[in-house]
């Protein structure tokens, strides 16, 4: 996803006016993306260059994954739980 | 969902009703028999102060490999329907320091309940790699002075 451009121009780089993103909404994106952490902007002059910070994305993977799984095991052991009428006695 | 924050969510329809979900996960003593991913990880409760701006504090036993502790306090308790709590693994971890909050909404579904569990993750994702980075040079600190005490030990 690195938009480089090199000294002929021949790569289409990202703009924040950029004509085919009149409603702003890929600049936006990208500006979530940037925040994030995901992808690094470097500017020069009016063109706008990005990176993917490939390894960040990947320990977030890992950090959603980690979790969803957790989570997953854990419910199903709740429901198992609840299952045994385990909360019953509380009154 | 681009705008989010990077998030773990899990939805689950359960044959029980809210007041019951909802203790499950406000007593220590049934905390300890659910919140684990899996049998095989024990958890036990350190801490456990269920109250807005109470903390708590549980450690994993994973087997054959180092004890997991998490922590955090609870910013949210609305029996029987909403629990929001901070989520923070102590280290060493890879994931050790990374703040996050946990979001439980309990609603009730015909005669049961439906459990959303929503698990977001605070902070750039760079943060996670100057966390792994510093507690990756810890651990091998650790392993160089156990190996050394291995050495000594023969």
């Amino acid at each position: 996803m690195s938009s480089r451009t090199n000294a002929r121009g021949q790569q289409q780089p990202i703009r924040q006016t950029n004509p085919r993103d009149p409603s702003g909404n890929i600049s936006k994106h990208l500006k979530v993306l940037e925040d994030a952490g995901i992808v690094e902007r470097k500017v020069e002059g009016r063109v706008h260059q990005f990176k993917l910070r490939r390894k960040a994305l990947e320990q977030v993977g890992r950090w959603i994954a980690r979790h969803q799984a957790f989570w997953e095991g854990a419910v199903n052991q709740l429901d198992r739980l609840l299952a045994e009428g385990a909360s019953d006695d509380r009154g | 969902m681009i705008e989010d924050e990077p998030c773990a969510e899990i939805r689950r329809r359960l044959a029980y009703a809210p007041e019951k979900v909802f203790t499950a996960f406000a007593k220590a003593e049934l905390v300890t028999r659910w919140l684990t991913p899996s049998p095989e990880i024990k958890v036990t409760v350190l801490q456990f102060d269920f109250r807005e701006g109470g903390s708590y504090r549980f450690a994993y036993q994973v087997p054959e490999s180092a004890t997991v502790i998490v922590a955090g306090s609870y910013s949210v308790i609305r029996p029987p329907s909403k629990i929001v709590f901070s989520w923070v693994i102590e280290p060493p971890d890879e994931h050790a320091g990374i703040q996050s909050e946990v979001t439980v909404t309990i609603t009730p579904e015909g005669s049961g309940s439906a459990l959303v569990i929503r698990h977001q993750k605070f902070g750039r994702a760079d943060a996670i790699e100057r966390h792994a980075a510093g507690w990756r040079g810890a651990t091998e600190q650790l392993t160089e002075l156990l190996e050394q005490e291995g050495q000594h030990g023969r």
